[in-house]
């Protein structure tokens, strides 16, 4: 399959599996989500309490600024290799003040070939995104990015 | 010792033995009165290739008078640095003088008095002449002319032709290559017309076809990079529009295009220039604003030149930051920058640059650029030159909060819609008229000229006002370049507040009063808006009083005669103690 067809059929299904709080979220009021969960908690039992460390093999890209906070694109790349005993098991995206801080997991096999994902997400605010990836030796490597939600204006 | 021209340039510059912009220019220094054109022109030229650079052009193909900020306030680490520089921390750091020609044109010193002195500033038949001049000196196959965008929007010509006029004056002055960022406010299909109607080549590395659904997915909407034979070298350019055009302006006219930085992709196309391409110079011609092609510059390797704009800073000095030379060309038409490049065994060994004011006064239009403007105006010369009424002092855009033609705009919103606060937008582009002036409602127009005039009247929650005027300013004073958005702060009519630029986002704001009473974050407050989105966040909605801005102040104007707005500012800032301050925030 073609990468741009890959994509294509992707992108309508991540953004209803995307959570989060409404694009600008001006009111005070926000909603008790039922799946509330913060980063620091996700991040805990995603690594089983082991944490992850940052690392430039986790190459993240996101946008500086959301042009639209309900669809944020991330891509992740992990530059490390895919052989049977040695490859990326798993990609999580976290967001960092969401509601609930789970974006997306993708587990991987050597048959991937690539550690590599590309999803939309929907970010409640101002935050980081953070990609963490899981390594057949068991530890957890991420890397993390500032993207700013606005209502923009200048110009 | 072997000094080479560009080392004696810069020793030269430092001991301030040059004029400005660290070029031979005898007429810096010489009484006003006996400037020339030849002065103007005076240059050492270097190699064989000529660069030419317009920005921000704002659709102004008639001379006009432009004064620079006298309130330009950054976050405190980036004060003094390139930029954010006006006034006197401008002259200090470039060595400008006031009083010269060249203070005139960079600054806001002395303006009211110098403009009678010099005259107007701009005009596409003044460029033609600087642009042709230098082709013949040059060569015309050694010359290119490179336009950095926010060309085809921001005067009633520009609108009335839907950008066309402005168009024929590009393909008249012979634009050779450009990007874009108001230009997208005409709509996908009036900017694919226009480019078609366009001589110049249209490149963006940064716009990528957003919809999923559609065949081009994560596809270039326009080419990423031309490369360019001139003067026996390869020159690869590369297109850098406005990254964030689709938050800025409104969504709709780029449904379907993603904008942004993308400085991944920008770093392979340098690399495939360099490496497959085998170019001997990179150039990015680019809309991202200066300070954040100083960020582009630190992070994306093997440019040698950025070709700046959006932010309108006269740049008299080009910079350097990581081997990459970066210059910017004002805004308005006030200037050509000149940037000749010596290219040897296919790398630049040298370059000499200037900032060519583009002085009405001293420069001999080309006449078939005259024609040409008055054909494009003659079907709208009736309407447009209309005397509305007079101004007592000076009407100017620019500043960081405040700014006399916004008040009056302000004013003018509030008598027809009788809210309680009117935000207007901080654009960067407009006009100066002089104490005394007619205002035509050309003049009017200048300030307001968008696809997207209409004014907005709804209510807004006191809390949320409060929490906008924080998310605006953190893109204005955001300590990252890569978060600011290049624009001034939105202008409030009807509020009054304190501000401390160094304070953390989100709490930059204090003591914010609405007409004089302590903003109540539990009340709506009546507000009307333009050029913005805010009212798809506010409430009950005026359906019936929308009305396109020019149209309000035109008629405000008229029913007042004579304006007389006050200079004194609506915004205490805390943390700065002048309107220019020089790095460390230092006041002289």
């Amino acid at each position: 399959m073609e990468r741009r067809g890959f994509l294509k059929g992707l992108a309508g299904a991540c953004a209803l599996t995307a959570v989060g709080a409404p694009t600008l979220s001006l009111g005070a009021e926000k909603p008790k989500s039922p799946n509330e969960i913060s980063y620091e908690k996700a991040l805990e039992v995603i690594t089983n309490g082991k944490g992850a460390k940052d690392s430039d093999k986790v190459h993240l890209v996101v946008p500086e600024i959301a042009e639209n906070g309900a669809v944020v694109p991330v891509k992740v790349t992990v530059n490390h290799p895919m052989e049977p005993n040695n490859y990326v098991k798993s990609i999580h995206i976290l967001s960092t003040k969401n509601s609930n801080a789970r974006c997306a997991d993708i587990f991987l096999t050597p048959a991937n070939g690539k550690a590599y994902f590309a999803t939309r997400v929907k970010l409640g605010g101002t935050q980081e995104v953070v990609a963490v990836a899981e390594l057949t030796d068991g530890t957890f490597i991420k890397a993390h990015k500032s993207v700013k939600v606005t209502i923009g204006g200048c110009g | 010792m072997d000094i080479s021209r560009r080392d004696f340039l810069q020793i030269a510059a430092a001991l301030g033995i040059l004029g400005v912009g660290g070029n031979l220019m005898a007429g810096s220094h010489k009484r006003v009165d006996e400037i020339t054109a030849t002065d103007i022109m005076d240059f050492k030229p270097v190699g064989k290739v000529s660069l030419l650079h317009i920005c921000d052009l704002h659709a102004h193909i008639k001379p006009l008078y432009w004064r620079e900020p006298s309130t330009l306030i950054s976050a405190p680490n980036l004060t003094g640095t390139p930029g954010f520089l006006c006034g006197e921390s401008f002259a200090d750091f470039y060595g400008v003088k006031p009083g010269t020609l060249e203070g005139y044109f960079d600054t806001y010193l002395n303006f009211e008095e110098l403009a009678k002195k010099f005259g107007k500033m701009g005009g596409v038949a003044y460029i033609k002449s600087v642009v042709d001049e230098i082709r013949r000196d040059r060569g015309k196959d050694n010359v290119l002319l490179l336009d950095s965008g926010d060309t085809w929007q921001g005067t009633a010509v520009a609108l009335k032709t839907d950008g066309e006029a402005i168009v024929k004056a590009q393909n008249y002055l012979g634009v050779d290559v450009m990007v874009g960022h108001w230009e997208f406010t005409y709509g996908k299909e009036r900017v694919r017309e226009l480019i078609d109607m366009l001589d110049a080549e249209f490149i963006s590395q940064n716009i990528i076809d957003n919809d999923p659904f559609s065949d081009d997915f994560e596809e270039l909407v326009f080419k990423p990079y031309t490369i360019k034979e001139v003067g026996g070298a390869k020159i690869g350019i590369i297109g850098q529009s406005f990254p964030f055009t689709s938050t800025a302006n409104p969504k709709r006219f780029t449904e379907g295009w993603s904008f942004g930085l993308r400085l991944d992709t920008l770093q392979e196309y340098v690399d495939e220039l360099r490496n497959d391409k085998k170019v001997d110079c990179v150039v990015l011609l680019s809309h991202d604003g200066f300070s954040v092609d100083q960020e582009v510059a630190r992070k994306v390797h093997g440019i040698d030149f950025i070709l700046s704009g959006h932010t309108h800073d006269p740049g008299p000095k080009p910079i350097t930051i990581n081997g990459t030379v970066i210059i910017i060309a004002g805004s308005h038409g006030k200037y050509v920058g000149r940037l000749d490049i010596d290219i040897r065994n296919k790398r630049v060994v040298d370059y000499n640059y200037k900032l060519i004011p583009i002085a009405s006064n001293l420069i001999t239009p080309d006449k078939q650029g005259i024609e040409l403007v008055d054909a494009l105006y003659r079907p709208y010369d009736q309407e447009l030159n209309q005397v509305l009424g007079k101004t007592k002092g000076l009407l100017y855009k620019r500043d960081t909060f405040y700014s006399t033609f916004d008040a009056l705009i302000g004013e003018a919103i509030r008598d027809e819609m009788d809210n309680e606060i009117t935000f207007t937008p901080g654009y960067r582009w407009g006009t100066t008229l002089l104490p005394g002036d007619d205002i035509l409602l050309d003049n009017v127009y200048e300030m307001t000229a968008i696809t997207y005039p209409e004014v907005y009247t709804f209510e807004l929650e006191g809390a949320k006002i409060a929490q906008l005027l924080e998310d605006i300013a953190d893109n204005v004073f955001n300590a990252n370049p890569l978060y600011q958005q290049g624009g001034d702060m939105s202008r409030l009519t009807g509020v009054t507040y304190d501000i401390k630029i160094g304070a953390p986002s989100g709490k930059r704001i204090s003591n914010l009063k609405v007409n004089g009473k302590p903003l109540d974050p539990n009340r709506d407050y009546v507000v009307s808006a333009w050029g913005g989105n805010l009212q798809s966040v506010g409430k009950n909605l005026r359906e019936s009083k929308i009305r396109p801005v020019y149209d309000i102040t035109a008629d405000y104007i008229k029913k007042k005669g004579t304006v007389d707005i006050s200079r004194q500012s609506n915004v205490n800032i805390l943390d700065v103690g002048c309107g220019c301050p020089k790095a460390g925030g230092i006041c002289s």
